[in-house]
């Protein structure tokens, strides 16, 4: 009989339980405590975020045009908060309680859906704070992966996180179907079940993460003050590595119009759609890891590049005319191949050149900068799509892109020695 | 005294997340949800089980409007939505109109759904495969199952043409989302009702706005309503957060816009007319609100009709005269020209289909 003591006995169980050798690269407790966390905490809001759209529709009785105002809530709001809570962490050196923060205000908000019924004004508050809660999390959760990994390791430690993530973001979806098939109707059920979920994935967080040990003396340890986390842009490296996340960001389209995309090419039935996110999910939780550790080996910024050269060939696939389901598989393949070689790789790079005092704020403004350059970039695929058909629309995209590829392999040279292992 | 560890604090909260989680979800699963599909907008209580045997039209009024209307010995097909009777709840019942007669229940599906036309009828139930929670189930004469259809979504809407040949289902469709995560839109599918099985996604037509085809991601249609002929179809397409009336061909997969802000259209037996629900009212955060008029395909001329109720529903004909729907709680009647007042024909019910 043993007793865990503590984080690292519990890895170690759990890899027993699992019956895994050791892997050959550890990487912190902690990063894996949070990748766990992530991944309880998104079976819970992805189980809901799946329902609500039918819940508004069918049980509320939102009309389908009113939700698409509703569905306006969703977007903006949580840059602000996410740029704060990374900097209150840094400030306090207390990532972990603003991360609880964040993980326990969107636990409590799925309570709320049960309470609020069917009252439309609070339900839209509730999916604001909801939001909020994800704003807030984000930021001190990258940034204590990044401070409890050493440098030769961040590839390997957000292509953990991530995997773990993705995961969670998988399961969610199949959760909720599967109770809707139990229980026809009941959504409250599914409030109910996400709600244990997000307590999990809270108590994970909240008994055995703990904030990374500064042992400095205080008085030797670097203030942080709005003026010092300011001080990040000044760095041209950092911004440079802004200024490229936005830049491909913009030329980027959302995940759905990949997939309508596709369905406009083969012609499939629409309940076939949930399938392509789940396949391109699979490849993701595969593969993050894998292209993580490759990223520390090779080069991240390499890796980076190479990511989105394989968004390039995607994009050109959704011009040809007839797709065969084979290649649409390929498809997929490459979808999930992009995501593990540029999502957790970018905040890698930026880990590297962020110092450890202002690391929140600055992994925030990165993903603060990328997130409104994706959505101003869907935005204007949507827009483009209307106003002058899809094949112009992606043709443009493909331009975009070649451009922000081209730029980020020219300008990216100064930082890749500085980014890497 | 020993300090419990943190791992036992887990290791209960977990035993408490589980436990109830699993113990909520079986009571849930004991009793599935009897609300009605969309909010019941209206008032109307329903008293469990006593109009059982009451009602039918029988009302003074009630008889007056249909007989006026050369309907009054019609039959209507529906929804069971007694509250007393819950193991009937949702199967098809069958009333004619005035006579003292109580509803007879048929088949034995239980449905969120229901049409009844040319000897077929469709019912849209619950149940199916994985990822698939809805069927249509194409019903015969004597409304036994003869093919089952998987849907994507929760139904909405569903129809047959006149010869009972084609059949149109609407379901909301969630997860795949166009610009943003987690947004909704409408999936309406023409199927073939002999052979039992889809024939095209409404989405994979032709359609010409302003005499160009409308290529956009966010089109949407619903609400279906078959021409006579065998070969037409009118439906409500919506994009830009605009709807339009749209008639189409089955034939050519082609379709033109006919006129903006007309929802689940209904075609009148004699093709002149289209009775639609109109929306009235739309703003963030409250619930919208629609009323049925009924447009003049001849001349475009639009009319509200009399029903003071906000309604959600596709209308049905009851001639060339009356208009039939559900409130949500009950089918009501109103005249075609916007004049007179709505009766309640049959209380506790929805989905009404003219039988004869």
């Amino acid at each position: 009989m043993y007793q865990v003591q503590n984080s690292q006995a519990l890895v170690a169980a759990h890899r027993r339980l699992f019956g895994r050798r050791r892997a050959r690269t550890v990487v912190a407790p902690t990063v894996v405590l949070l990748g766990l966390t992530s991944l309880f905490t998104d079976i819970s809001s992805e189980m809901v975020s799946t329902i609500l759209p039918l819940y508004l529709v069918y049980t509320v009785g939102l009309s389908p045009v009113a939700f698409g105002l509703v569905d306006g809530l969703y977007q903006g709001g949580g840059a602000l908060v996410r740029v704060a809570s990374g900097f209150v962490g840094d400030k306090f050196r207390r990532h972990k309680e603003v991360a609880v923060v964040g993980y326990g205000l969107s636990a409590v908000c799925k309570l709320g859906f049960l309470v609020v019924g069917g009252a439309v004004g609070a339900l839209s508050s509730i999916i604001v704070l909801d939001r909020t809660g994800k704003g807030i999390r984000t930021a001190p959760r990258d940034a204590m992966i990044s401070l409890s990994t050493p440098r030769e390791q961040l590839g390997t430690a957000f292509g953990v996180h991530r995997a773990l993530d993705t995961t969670g973001a998988m399961l969610g979806p199949l959760l909720a179907f599967g109770m809707l098939a139990l229980a026809p109707g009941r959504f409250d059920a599914i409030f109910v079940v996400s709600f244990c979920v997000a307590l999990v994935g809270l108590g994970i967080l909240v008994l055995f993460v703990q904030n990374q040990r500064d042992d400095r003396p205080a008085d030797e340890a670097p203030a942080v003050s709005l003026r010092s986390a300011a001080r990040l842009l000044e760095s041209r490296k950092f911004t440079l590595v802004i200024a490229i996340g936005c830049l491909l960001g913009l030329a980027t389209m959302s995940d759905g119009f990949v997939y309508v995309g596709l369905q406009h090419r083969l012609g499939f039935e629409t309940r076939f759609l949930p399938l392509l996110y789940v396949g391109t999910s699979v490849v993701y939780m595969l593969l993050a890891v894998p292209v993580g550790k490759l990223a520390d080996k090779l080069g991240r910024l390499k890796i980076f590049v190479a990511g989105y050269l394989l968004l390039l060939a995607l994009y050109a696939t959704i011009l040809v005319p007839n797709l065969t389901p084979v290649a649409l598989v390929g498809c997929l393949v490459l979808f999930g191949l992009y995501y593990a070689a540029t999502d957790g790789v970018l905040m890698a790079i930026s880990s590297a050149l962020l110092p450890e005092e202002t690391r929140g704020s600055g992994l925030a403004l990165v993903t603060t900068g990328t997130t409104l350059a994706r959505l101003f970039g869907s935005l204007a695929f949507g827009a483009l799509w209307t106003f002058a058909g899809l094949n112009v629309a992606v043709i443009v995209f493909i331009a975009a892109l070649s451009t922000g590829i081209v730029v980020t392999a020219i300008a990216g040279r100064g930082v890749a020695r500085a980014t890497n292992a | 005294m020993r300090k419990p560890g943190r791992a036992h604090v887990f290791a209960a909260l977990v035993v408490v997340c589980v436990a109830g989680a699993a113990i909520y979800l079986l009571v849930a699963s004991r009793a599935p949800d009897l609300a009605p599909a969309a909010t019941p907008i209206g008032t109307g209580h329903v008293e469990p089980s006593a109009r059982r045997v009451a009602l039918n039209g029988m009302s003074a009024p009630a008889r007056e409007l249909l007989t006026a209307a050369g309907v009054g010995s019609r039959r209507v097909a529906f929804r069971d939505l007694d509250r007393g009777d819950t193991a009937n709840w949702g199967r098809i019942a069958i009333a004619p109109l005035t006579a003292r007669e109580p509803r007879r229940l048929v088949g034995s599906a239980r449905c969120e759904r229901l049409y009844v036309r040319a000897g077929r009828g469709l019912c849209l139930a619950k149940g199916g495969g994985f990822g698939t929670l809805y069927t249509a189930e194409v019903l015969d004469a004597r409304f036994h199952v003869v093919h089952r259809i998987p849907l994507a979504g929760i139904p909405s809407r569903a129809r047959i043409s006149s010869n009972g040949r084609y059949g149109a289902t609407t379901t909301f469709v969630a997860g795949h989302s166009y610009n943003t995560p987690g947004k909704f839109s409408t999936q309406t599918l023409l199927l073939d009702l002999v052979h039992g099985k889809a024939i095209t996604n409404l989405e994979r037509f032709h359609v010409t706005l302003d005499g160009k085809v409308v290529d956009k991601p966010d089109v949407n249609f619903w609400g279906v309503t078959f021409a006579r002929d065998g070969r037409h179809f009118y439906a409500t397409m919506a994009t830009g957060h605009k709807t339009y009336l749209v008639v189409a061909d089955i034939e050519t997969r082609t379709g033109q816009v006919l006129r903006d802000n007309v929802e689940c259209p209904s075609l009148s037996p004699d093709g002149t007319r289209i009775a639609y629900k109109k929306l009235v009212h739309l703003a963030p955060g409250t619930p919208a609100i629609w009323h049925l008029h009924v447009l003049d395909l001849r001349t475009m001329k639009d009319v509200a009709l009399a029903e003071p109720d906000p309604i959600d529903d596709q209308a049905e004909w009851l001639g060339n005269k009356l208009v039939v729907y559900g409130t949500g709680e009950e089918i009501r009647a109103v005249r075609a020209d916007g004049s007179g007042h709505s009766v309640a024909l049959v209380t506790a019910a929805d989905s009404p289909a003219d039988l004869d």
